[in-house]
């Protein structure tokens, strides 16, 4: 009961109702996810992802225009992180979340991302939702593909 | 693997993997550890961490040399200007201080490449003062990093001609220069030097291509210099890049490693000694052994794929410590006429693989090539 009522009382929240009323009217009739797939949906989908794994590619290869346009400082050593990861070898996405042995915690691919901006590139650690995060998120992720899940594997 | 890879790799098994076809019986290879004098460096703090315990791994490669001697290898320094990254610089000095203490001396010392990390006047001349320090006789050969802002200039006035050739105690020694012949990425493109630059600095950039080869003028100075050297007499050629086929996407090659690999083929004693890989690589290609060696500034992961089933490979280094995982090389020519490489990697008490949990090879990963460098506006 107690859940309920909360989440009632959520649900009264003036700010909460306008955001929800934003993202229907973003996403359209509440039937229009009954509809197929068309083919430009798909490509809009796409081509978001691509756009976040563009702009992941070129931070994590030291672009200094990207970096400056998302207000990051991901290395001040000259360090990028394509240096140590080419290709994204070797950041094992599909490892996390696992116990990060740099840190002695249980820790996901977004803080160690953070570790290695801090400690190998001395840089200024990102916020953990932060776009820049995402990019970084969406390269690695995609320079992997295919690549099988093995949650915890050192 | 991709169909052109697998290609290759198959072309390359055919032609060089032929039964029987090794080289010579008597280069069995020994790996053995052992401490290294350099130890005394940090003899103050031996007792408390391994980091000073740099361990030796050798690789006894029989020939006929006159005298015993030994020689120092160091490479992929990748210096940037002193006021941005003072790491690099530091290993430099330690690595240098090392070689000068060797007792005894080496008899010189080969830089493999990549003294600049952009190719930069100050980057190079940097590197030329870390090193003046070592007063034994010097020998440079190229590497991209140093080459394609002003295609060479600098590194010629300061080193002279990219690739050479000398005799010592019954060895012929010839460096390589397998950078310079790139294909031309940039005029297209209308890039500055610093864009051309930018590109071929990015191992894993698709825009630089297939730059890493020896071209047929220079395997026509090769086969002309080893005209007169006796078939079963060692040679040494050191160059950037593996002279063989490793892993094409970050130039782990020579493009033309078929062609090399015709001129070196009446020669039964060949050792290859190559930087650019920054990690330790051993490989058998017809008669020739090829090495890889270690770089002071930072080590690559091995490729996902393509590497030589006959390395034994390194430890998986640990990225808080910039000293792991990376250092440099000697390479002893003893009185049983045996040569021994031997990896001076810091931080380590092991250098390779104990169990598969040390390996960067134990996680098996698919990789795709980036994608932005060929996007607007690059």
């Amino acid at each position: 009961m107690t859940i309920r009522a909360t989440f009632l009382g959520t649900l009264c929240r003036p700010s909460f109702v306008v955001a929800i009323a934003a993202v229907a009217i973003f996403v359209g009739p509440t039937s229009a996810h009954k509809a197929p797939h068309t083919p430009e949906q798909l490509k809009q989908y796409e081509d978001v992802l691509m756009e976040e794994v563009r702009k992941g590619d070129l931070l994590f290869h030291g672009d200094a225009a990207t970096a400056k346009q998302m207000g990051v400082v991901l290395s001040t050593t000259g360090m990028a992180c394509a240096m140590c990861h080419p290709m994204a070898s070797d950041t094992h996405p599909q490892s996390y979340p696992k116990f990060q042995v740099e840190t002695s915690k249980f820790a996901t691919l977004r803080d160690m991302i953070n570790w290695c901006i801090e400690k190998p590139n001395q840089g200024e650690k990102i916020e953990i939702d932060s776009e820049a995060m995402k990019a970084l998120e969406a390269y690695i992720a995609w320079s992997n593909s295919g690549s099988v899940l093995v949650p915890g594997k050192h | 693997m991709s169909d052109e890879l697998d290609r290759i790799r198959r072309e390359m098994h055919a032609v060089l993997q032929q039964p029987g076809v090794r080289p010579d019986d008597s280069l069995q290879i020994t790996r053995r550890t052992f401490i290294h004098r350099s130890l005394l460096f940090g003899a103050a703090s031996v007792g408390q961490t391994f980091a000073w315990w740099p361990l030796l791994n050798t690789i006894d490669v029989a020939h006929a040399a006159e005298a015993p001697f030994k020689f120092a290898w160091i490479s992929d320094t990748h210096l940037y200007e002193k006021s941005l990254n003072t790491r690099f610089v530091d290993k430099v000095v330690r690595a240098v201080q090392e070689v000068q203490a060797m007792d005894p001396p080496a008899d010189f010392l080969i830089f493999g490449g990549d003294l600049a990390q952009l190719g930069k006047i100050e980057e190079l001349e940097l590197g030329v003062d870390l090193l003046k320090d070592l007063t034994i006789k010097k020998y440079y050969i190229p590497g991209e990093h140093d080459w394609y802002l002003d295609m060479g200039k600098k590194w010629g006035e300061l080193f002279g001609q990219p690739n050479w050739t000398f005799d010592h105690k019954g060895v012929r020694f010839i460096g390589l220069d397998t950078v310079s012949r790139g294909p031309d990425y940039w005029t297209v493109k209308k890039m500055t030097p610093e864009e051309r630059m930018g590109h071929m600095a990015t191992l894993d950039g698709t825009v630089a291509g297939a730059w890493a080869g020896v071209g047929r003028d220079q395997l026509d100075w090769m086969q002309k210099i080893l005209a007169d050297w006796d078939k079963s007499k060692p040679i040494v050629i050191f160059s950037h890049n593996p002279l063989y086929e490793y892993y094409p996407p970050w130039n782990f090659w020579v493009r033309d490693w078929r062609e090399v690999n015709e001129v070196l083929k009446p020669y039964t004693k060949v050792t290859n000694i190559h930087g650019h890989v920054h990690q330790v690589l051993y490989n058998e290609i017809g008669s020739m052994r090829s090495i890889g060696m270690l770089a002071t500034s930072w080590p690559w992961p091995y490729a996902p794929e393509g590497v030589p089933k006959l390395t034994k490979p390194m430890i998986r280094a640990d990225p808080g410590d910039h000293f792991d995982g990376v250092g440099w090389e000697t390479v002893n020519v003893n009185a049983e006429d045996k040569v021994d490489v031997e990896y001076i990697m810091w931080g380590r008490k092991e250098v390779f693989v104990q169990s598969d949990p040390d390996s960067s090879l134990s996680q098996p990963e698919k990789l795709r090539p980036r994608m932005a460098d060929n996007m607007w506006p690059y």
